[in-house]
């Protein structure tokens, strides 16, 4: 069966829901990328994030009458399903990490992003990116999911307030304070060279 | 705006807006180095995160995944045919059943109308007769065949030979009047056996008085 490249998320689904594996995979197609992203983002390996998005396209092929197209967008639907998966994630977590350690994480391939551009003065911003990334992944989740929405998806503040399900104020808000933690934990993360470079 | 105003909202300030409260924040920062060099490292952060967001916008789902979820989609419907398949065998067995039972409902009193027509020579009156008389007197037996001492039932077609059974019933010499016989008055309830040869209709074509009976 041939599928017009607007058809829209829900018909797809019911489509799929018959059997259209089709339509199914179009729709796999189109989502996969943002829900990965986002749980990449959020639990910041690799593993867990695959794990998460096949969780997520798995319920929508055992039950697809789970979503209801008149409470929003397919794609918040199965945000909302990842966000459930990425918590359960983080509670599964043994320990919670120290910024350094999860530098040094992060060096050992958590998130391998490839980067074919070697000159010296990249690793300088390579360095600060890893600090970056180990201090959104040290933020409690409420706020790094609005960081990872907003800042990292470039989602509107309507948008992700659409995923979050809250209201746009608490969107801001959050987002407000999530700056600011990452603000602290950065400067927290340049201080300690200082200081074990200081103490030598 | 003071230092805690414009950390608590001055952060977001966007440089490019014009507004009561982008000048109050810019006026601030013009005032204070603490705030401006806060405002300076987010700025930074903000375009640190952007980075970050560069750096993994491509990141996409490794295409086992996709493989794996097409393979439970394919065994899923699958069962789900075989499942719709089973039921509908399912519903057709017990229609099937039904009707089974319904043909059997209708079909079984004429079965059974026409047993209790074997026991007698015009059917209406031998059945009361029988049935008055209590299970004894109303009893069947298969009698062992004679043709030669039959007589014909009045008004009775002969059947062929081989289409016929002889079956031995009791009945009240009354009855024996519907055969064309004479019965005495006296004797008219007493219980008599008699011989029917009966068609393949169940009509009683021909009926002979066993020597027992007088």
């Amino acid at each position: 069966m041939q599928i017009q490249a607007q058809e829209r998320d829900d018909v797809l689904l019911k489509r799929s829901a018959k059997g259209d594996e089709e339509a199914f995979t179009q729709l796999y197609r189109r989502n996969q990328a943002q829900i990965y992203r986002f749980a990449l983002r959020m639990t910041g390996r690799a593993w867990a994030a695959e794990e998460i998005v096949q969780d997520v396209f798995m319920t929508l092929v055992r039950e697809p009458k789970k979503y209801d197209p008149s409470r929003g967008p397919l794609g918040a639907f199965l945000y909302g399903i990842a966000r459930n998966r990425v918590m359960k994630h983080l509670e599964r977590q043994p320990r919670e990490l120290s910024l350094e350690q999860r530098i040094a994480e992060n060096g050992t391939g958590a998130i391998e992003v490839p980067d074919e551009r070697t000159p010296a003065h990249w690793a300088e911003l390579r360095e600060r990116r890893d600090c970056v990334r180990a201090a959104v992944l040290s933020l409690p989740p409420e706020f790094r999911e609005t960081v990872v929405l907003c800042e990292l998806e470039e989602m509107s503040y309507e948008e992700a307030a659409t995923v979050l399900e809250c209201p746009v104020g608490t969107v801001r808000s959050r987002l407000h304070r999530g700056r600011a933690l990452l603000l602290a934990k950065l400067e927290m993360l340049r201080d300690t060279p200082k200081r074990a470079n200081a103490g030598h | 705006m003071n230092c805690e105003e414009f950390a608590n909202s001055g952060l977001d300030f966007n440089p490019n807006e014009n507004g009561r409260d982008a000048e109050a924040a810019r006026e601030h920062l013009r005032s204070c180095p603490g705030c401006a060099a806060l405002y300076e490292r987010s700025l930074e952060l903000r375009c640190d995160l952007r980075e970050l967001g560069k750096a993994t916008a491509d990141a996409g789902t490794p295409s086992r995944v996709e493989m794996r979820l097409r393979q439970e989609f394919r065994t899923r419907h699958k069962t789900d045919k075989n499942r719709d398949r089973a039921v509908v065998a399912g519903w057709m067995l017990a229609a099937s059943t039904m009707l089974l039972a319904a043909t059997s409902v209708v079909l079984w009193p004429q079965h059974h109308g026409t047993k209790i027509a074997h026991g007698n020579p015009t059917p209406t009156l031998v059945t009361a007769s029988a049935v008055a008389n209590g299970p004894e007197l109303g009893g069947t037996l298969i009698a062992a065949s004679d043709d030669e001492k039959f007589a014909l039932i009045p008004g009775a077609l002969p059947a062929l030979q081989d289409e016929t059974s002889v079956v031995r019933v009791q009945m009240q010499r009354r009855s024996l009047s519907a055969l064309g016989l004479s019965v005495s008055e006296e004797r008219a309830n007493d219980v008599v056996e008699v011989d029917l040869l009966v068609g393949s209709d169940g009509q009683p074509q021909a009926y002979r008085l066993p020597e027992s009976t007088d």
